[in-house]
């Protein structure tokens, strides 16, 4: 990575390292761009383990590690075409088998990146694994992630090296800068050069404009792009404005919601509960490996019964365990009932725009794991997301209904879970039914195909984009972050002085800016390091930099604190006076520093070793 | 050493002998197994011809536990349970045919209709019946035959024990 750019990029790639699928896509950067002709993105076919000493190309690499012990595979038969002394095992095979060894399997480790509760550099996973495996952070194994898919790459373009190419990885658009630094830290750990973080929904956006040419006759100004992306493990929204300057069409992404832990794998598991649940009633006892079978079957079971539309019912087999397979054969059956009855009463039920989600369990003595959302109702998710919009009313750009509801005008889909029909038809009606309420007409559905591989698709597609011309979309920061600042109270034993947040990034901070802090100063003693702590917010998008609150209640979450070290040699201990600047990169990092009157600067770090008790 | 000849020859199957020695050297292999590949490295442990077949054999037993169904004394069990575990094993049972074989009827034709015979070699048709004594041209189809077009088997690494089709298994629990 130190001989920077010695070979001009030939391509750009798109990388949408998944929660629990990744894919690789990427389209060749043209000496002439033209912004009308199509980018010609490819997906890269990705060799890996799918059993023990067979590599296979998958358009999709799933999301898992598994850690092997002394007796887990044959010598040898984790070699891959490019390391033939590979000692774990990335993708399917890691994934098949950790099912059968649950201690050893990294997974989800998307997910973990987000989760402030937790040190995301320390060895944390496999979080279940017993005594004596060597864990590793969710860096790490984002790390290895990406490391494979640039080694897939440099297999196969052996002179387009990966390190050379222009990278962009998509992230949530609910990750937070910690989250965002942390993706980045792995994936130059892994062998970025020239690396932009690009959110996903915006990217599934990206897709659908490669996909349709003419979409600038689609949408029109003063539309409300409303993106839903059900993956695996994780939902996320995002709202994107379409607005006009210069007579031209512009894009801006105006909203995104919180990071909601629920996803399509929860769906199966509910349809694999209600199944043994009904063979407990017949007094047949399944365990946890036949559940896992189970948990497979009923995905595959419910995929034919929400393609074909007249089948009633799905006949799942639990296979015998041992050799006695026709003797121990546990027969089953999942029923449309099942589906209508956990999506659409548990997952996708038809609420009231008013109906917010359960809250989050904030009980101190919470088991430590992921942060699982409490409420699995997508819907009542996405009633709290746009009614979120409603208290900012400097976002002109957001449609909203009498009722203050933002009401998109279009819905765009991604994610595995909706592909099927039936779930994207019930979040359909349920905006229909709330846009009724605000009297506004059915939203539109935007056709998007391939919902597996659009992310990466549209990333590279950005790319192209970017560097020919072609449509952007304008986002920014999309929180706001602030400072915490004691307020100068005298002391009452035993109460903590009262902690003011001084805004210091505002919502839609745009990249390649800088914003200094006006009216603060703070003293910093130097030789010593200071803490500050840090919190966002995606709702309170009116802050302006500068502002300071009391009376924030619950309204701010807090992240890792930002800490500020001075270069050794500066040891002494003048206090100097400060005032913060703000600066968010071209490619989209987010950069706090410490200013003296005299021009020195120091740059504020996350502090993710500092465990964080929300 | 015997891993070295393993992985090349595996990554011969891969790309289809596609990529160069001067590619391969740049993909960083040649230094990272430096000290394992020699020039006479010995080959690995005679490979036979029955290892493909038992490697098969393995992957069915793997992927659709068809040795398990086959070993297995069913007669004392009802159609309908019997019909049940038959229903997901064929299906598991194809696909991993599908995914390592090619397969192709020998004449694709419809049967009971007449069909010419594409040769006379016996190991492609096979007359029955009233057949004169001159091989004929052709006749009714009764059989449409099967063909491999192409077989696609992951090598075996060394430590590989092809004879083991299917490991047995240990729960702690």
């Amino acid at each position: 990575m130190s001989k920077k750019q010695q070979q001009a990029a030939r391509y750009v790639i798109g990388i949408d390292l998944g929660t629990t699928n990744s894919a690789l896509s990427y389209a060749e950067i043209q000496a002439e761009p033209d912004p009308f002709a199509p980018a010609n993105v490819q997906l890269l076919p990705i060799p890996q383990l799918v059993n023990p000493g067979e590599v296979r190309e998958e358009s999709l690499l799933p999301s898992f590690l598994y850690l092997p012990g002394s007796s887990d595979f044959p010598a040898g038969t984790l070699a891959l075409p490019w390391d033939e002394e590979r000692g774990y095992a990335v993708g399917q095979l890691a994934q098949k088998r950790g099912a059968d060894n649950v201690g050893r399997l990294v997974s989800s480790a998307k997910s973990w990146l987000s989760h402030s509760g937790v040190d995301r550099t320390s060895p944390l996973l496999p979080f279940r694994a017993p005594e004596g495996v060597d864990k590793i952070s969710p860096v790490e194994a984002s790390r290895r992630y990406l490391e494979h898919l640039r080694e897939a790459w440099d297999a196969r373009m052996p002179d387009a090296k990966f390190a050379n190419q222009q990278v962009l990885v998509t992230v949530p658009a609910s990750f937070d800068a910690v989250a965002r630094e942390l993706t980045q830290d792995a994936a130059k750990q892994a062998g970025c050069g020239d690396l932009t973080l690009l959110e996903e929904p915006q990217a599934a956006f990206y897709a659908w404009i490669e996909r349709h040419s003419d979409w600038r006759e689609r949408v029109h100004p003063g539309d409300l792009i409303l993106v839903v992306d059900i993956g695996g493990g994780t939902t996320d929204f995002s709202l994107i404005a379409v607005t006009e300057s210069d007579g031209t069409l512009a894009l801006e992404r105006v909203a995104v919601g919180d990071h909601i832990l629920l996803g399509g794998d929860n769906i199966d598991l509910a349809l694999a509960g209600a199944v043994a649940a009904r063979l407990a009633e017949k007094g047949t006892r399944i365990d946890s490996r036949q559940m896992q079978a189970l948990w497979n079957n009923c995905r595959v079971a419910k995929e034919k019964l929400l393609s074909g539309e007249s089948a009633q019912e799905q006949p799942v087999t639990i296979l015998g365990k041992g050799t006695g397979l026709v003797g121990g054969t546990i027969k089953a059956s999942l029923l449309r009932d099942d589906i209508d009855k956990v999506i659409g009463e548990g997952f996708l039920p038809a609420t009231g725009s008013n109906e917010m989600p359960a809250a989050q369990r904030r009980v101190g003595l919470q088991e430590l794991g992921l942060p699982y959302a409490a409420d699995p109702a997508i819907t009542r998710h996405l009633a709290r997301f746009l009614r979120q919009q409603a208290s900012s009313a400097q976002q002109s750009a957001v449609r909203r209904g009498p009722g203050g509801l933002a009401c998109p005008t279009h819905v765009l889909f991604n994610g595995g879970v909706l592909n099927a029909t039936m779930a994207r038809q019930r979040i359909l009606a349920t905006l229909d039914a709330w846009l009724a309420e605000e009297g506004l007409p059915p939203v539109k559905p935007l056709s998007g195909e391939d919902l597996m591989h659009a992310v990466a698709r549209g990333a590279a597609y950005y790319g192209i984009a970017r560097s020919g011309g072609g449509v952007r979309i304008r986002g920014g920061v999309p929180r706001t972050y602030y400072v915490g600042v004691e307020s100068a109270m005298p002391s009452i034993p035993g109460f903590p002085a009262p902690l003011k947040a001084l805004a210091v990034v505002p919502f839609g901070m745009e990249e390649g800016t800088d914003t200094p802090i006006p009216g603060r100063e703070f003293g910093l003693v130097i030789g010593q390091p200071a803490e500050f702590r840090f919190f966002t917010s995606t709702s309170r998008k009116n802050d302006q930099v500068g502002d300071l609150f009391e009376d924030y209640g619950d309204q701010l979450e807090e992240l890792s604190p930002m800490e500020v070290s001075f270069p050794a040699g500066e040891t002494s201990s003048e206090v100097v006076p400060v005032s913060f600047e703000t600066v968010v990169t071209e490619t989209g990092m987010l950069q706090l520093w410490c200013v003296a009157r005299d021009g020195r600067r120091w740059k504020l770090e996350f502090n993710v070793r500092e465990k964080v008790n929300a | 050493m015997k891993i070295g000849l393993a992985f090349r020859a595996f990554f011969n199957l891969l790309f289809g002998g596609k990529l160069s020695d001067g590619v391969i050297t740049e993909l960083g292999l040649a230094k990272k197994s430096a000290a394992s590949v020699k020039p006479a490295a010995p080959p690995s442990p005679a490979r036979t011809t029955s290892d493909g077949a038992l490697q098969f054999l393995g992957i069915l037993q793997r992927d659709s536990r068809l040795v398990d169904f086959l070993m297995e004394d069913i007669s004392s069990y009802s159609d309908d349970q019997v019909g049940a575990a038959v229903r997901e094993l064929h299906d598991q049972c194809r696909d991993a045919v599908a995914r390592y074989v090619s397969l192709q009827p020998v004449i694709d034709g419809v049967e009971g209709t007449f069909a010419k015979a594409p040769s006379k070699d016996p190991n492609v048709v096979k007359f029955i019946g009233n057949v004169p004594a001159k091989t004929p041209d052709g006749g009714t189809l009764r059989h449409k035959g099967w063909r491999a077009t192409k077989i696609d088997l992951p090598a075996l690494a060394a430590q590989q024990d092809a004879t083991v089709l299917a490991p047995a298994e240990i729960e702690i629990e």
